[in-house]
């Protein structure tokens, strides 16, 4: 531990103090490498976050990250307690923290989806904070989030959490569906979800952003001018799956959150310019909201064909932009060098609800199974559990 | 007397406790703006330290920043001031959410003798604007403040201070368990100042 200069040495100091006093520095690599950081709305531990960073140029520090990450795995299949989603939870912070760019490889997403399947049929955790958390945490990493937010409504899951109506809401203000989001708050309003004053707020903050955009007309926004301060907005605003404001219909919105688009191309990774990523992203920047919830069939496809008028909304593709990036970090390299010369386990293939899944073997596997999921979140899960 | 050089400019007691002083009005409102104290809109753009800065338009927490600066300088100028922090709460709650603390080395020397002392004034700016960057970069770590939030300033200064009437005593309003980071110093070779932001831990299971 560090030593402290105490000009009194049985004084006890607050920690900051101590802090201070100590000669413990704090790394600056969160501010070297603050553009391979994916913020956190938990924030961060930076401690954590300098070390994942280094890493990136130093092999030892890349193996104990890895190493880490399996024991917290193994954590997950040998958890003997009462509390078998509390694993889990320690392990998706810890990935959330040691892998800063978040990205398609550091298999967050993979996680995420096994954790809530393991337990979403468990009465127990049917209203526990922590897992609507991952819930949620899921679909922002999803393309659509509806289906998420349709099924935990239909199963009943975290609906007593104002949270949950929030996030929902908040979900579909942005693809414009103000009616609908109206709805949603009012039925969390109803269900007297917890915290009310978190609910009432939130929904307030709605009302205001509804009548303004009503009577929005031509606002250049005085507030285009200012540099983007956004951050707590746009966390809140789930940033990662959102069109582009390029449209007419958000720049009438006077908020003053800032270019989902552009966090698009900053935490996209460089995955392999197949045809479906290329569908996926073109999906992702279509405008036009998902009309018919109800084609269920359509969207289970693997190979999810796109129905025909969406493509009267092509976006070009920008295929220069897709090879010519470098990898946003190492982390990708890593997993394929470390792991599958290492360990390969027997059990790493087809088991879907084996933990066991998680081991990155194969790098390949975890990118395609997150596009697979970000596509169609609840493609693990049995057609009848699905709403409708 | 020592003579000025090219590099070098002379640093008086008033003039370090001017700079610090003033150092800390900015500061106040870059950190009320990066993190969403007052609304965006509320801001306007001035240049200083060489950056632009963002200015709240809002007439009290302007005149409670002037107020600020004007007696935190005078504690400067008598040395008696060891430590001054920003503590950002939650509106319906009044919890702490984070605290920007800034600890203040004085050099009693010159605060006995009344000398000066020598350093580049371009190079106190640097330094400065070293930790105004710090803060908007810190967005990186430091948890999203979803609420309203409101904040206060803390001065921690020498027993034998009279308390200004504008001022009461208060408790030091600590986090429990915070998160610590030390951002950049500034060294005017009179005022030594060292900042530390600290935050919340993380709560998953916090609706």
């Amino acid at each position: 531990m560090e030593s402290c200069k105490l000009e009194e040495p049985i004084m006890l100091l607050d920690p900051e103090t101590e802090f201070l006093a100590s000669k413990e520095e704090t790394g600056n690599e969160w501010e070297l490498f603050k553009e391979n950081v994916r913020p956190l709305k938990r924030g961060r531990n930076v401690r954590l976050l300098n070390h994942a960073l280094k890493s990136h140029s130093h092999s030892q520090l890349k193996n104990s990250l890895l190493h880490h990450r399996r024991r917290l795995i193994e954590a997950i299949d040998e958890y003997a307690g009462d509390d078998p989603l509390q694993p889990w939870i320690e392990c998706i912070k810890w990935v959330q923290e040691a892998f800063p760019p978040g990205g398609d490889c550091s298999g967050l997403v993979v996680i995420y989806e096994q954790c809530v399947r393991t337990f979403w049929h468990e009465d127990r955790y049917r209203d526990d904070f922590r897992y609507l958390k991952v819930w949620l945490e899921y679909a922002e990493n999803c393309l659509d989030a509806e289906v998420i937010y349709n099924f935990l409504e239909a199963n009943k899951i975290g609906v007593t959490h104002a949270a949950f109506y929030i996030s929902y809401a908040l979900h579909m203000e942005q693809k414009n569906k103000n009616r609908t989001a109206n709805e949603i708050f009012n039925r969390g309003l109803s269900m007297k979800a917890q915290p009310v004053e978190k609910l009432t707020a939130a929904y307030k903050k709605f009302l205001t952003r509804s009548m303004r955009q009503l009577k929005a007309t031509d606002e250049d926004g005085a507030e285009n001018q200012l540099p983007a301060r956004s951050f707590g907005t746009v966390l809140a605003k789930q940033t990662r799956n959102q069109a582009p404001e390029s449209s007419d219909i958000f720049r009438k919105k006077l908020k003053p959150d800032r270019a989902p688009g552009s966090a698009l191309s900053i935490f996209k990774d460089n995955s392999s310019s197949s045809l479906t990523h290329h569908q996926s992203e073109m999906s992702k920047l279509d405008l036009k909201p998902w009309h018919s919830l109800g084609a269920r069939a359509e969207r289970n496809k693997e190979n999810s064909a796109i129905p025909s008028k969406w493509t009267s909304n092509k976006i070009p593709h920008r295929p220069g932009q897709r090879i010519g990036r470098p990898p946003p970090g190492p982390s990708i390299e890593i997993f394929v060098d470390e792991e599958s010369s290492e360990q390969h386990k027997p059990d790493n293939d087809g088991e879907k609800s084996s933990v066991l899944q998680l081991r990155p073997g194969d790098d390949r596997d975890i990118k395609k199974e997150t596009e697979l999921l970000k596509e169609n979140p609840l493609r693990n899960f049995p057609p009848s559990s699905l709403p409708r | 007397m020592a003579s000025k050089t090219a590099t070098k400019d002379i640093i008086t007691l008033r003039g370090s406790a001017a700079i610090v002083s003033e150092f800390f009005g900015k500061i106040c409102y870059s950190i009320l703006y990066n993190r969403g104290v007052y609304p965006e809109e509320s801001f306007a753009r001035v240049k200083k330290y060489g950056l632009p800065m963002l200015l709240t338009q809002d007439e009290g927490v302007k005149s409670f920043i002037s107020n600020l600066t004007s007696q935190l300088s005078e504690w400067l100028e008598n040395g008696k001031l060891q430590r001054i922090v920003l503590v950002i709460m939650s509106k319906a709650t009044g919890e702490v959410l984070e605290r920007w603390n800034f600890s203040i080395e004085t050099d009693s020397e010159v605060v006995e003798k009344g000398i000066s002392r020598e350093k580049s004034d371009k190079e106190i700016m640097r330094e400065i604007q070293a930790i105004m960057r710090q803060i908007a970069s810190s967005i990186t770590y430091l948890p999203c403040l979803d609420e309203p939030c409101v904040f206060d300033v803390l001065a921690y200064t020498d027993k034998d201070c009279a308390v200004p009437f504008t001022w009461i005593e208060s408790d030091p309003k600590l986090i429990a368990n915070p998160q610590m980071v030390k951002l950049h110093s500034f060294d005017t070779k009179i005022h030594k100042v060292d900042t530390l932001v600290s935050y919340k831990n993380d709560e998953w299971d916090e609706p």
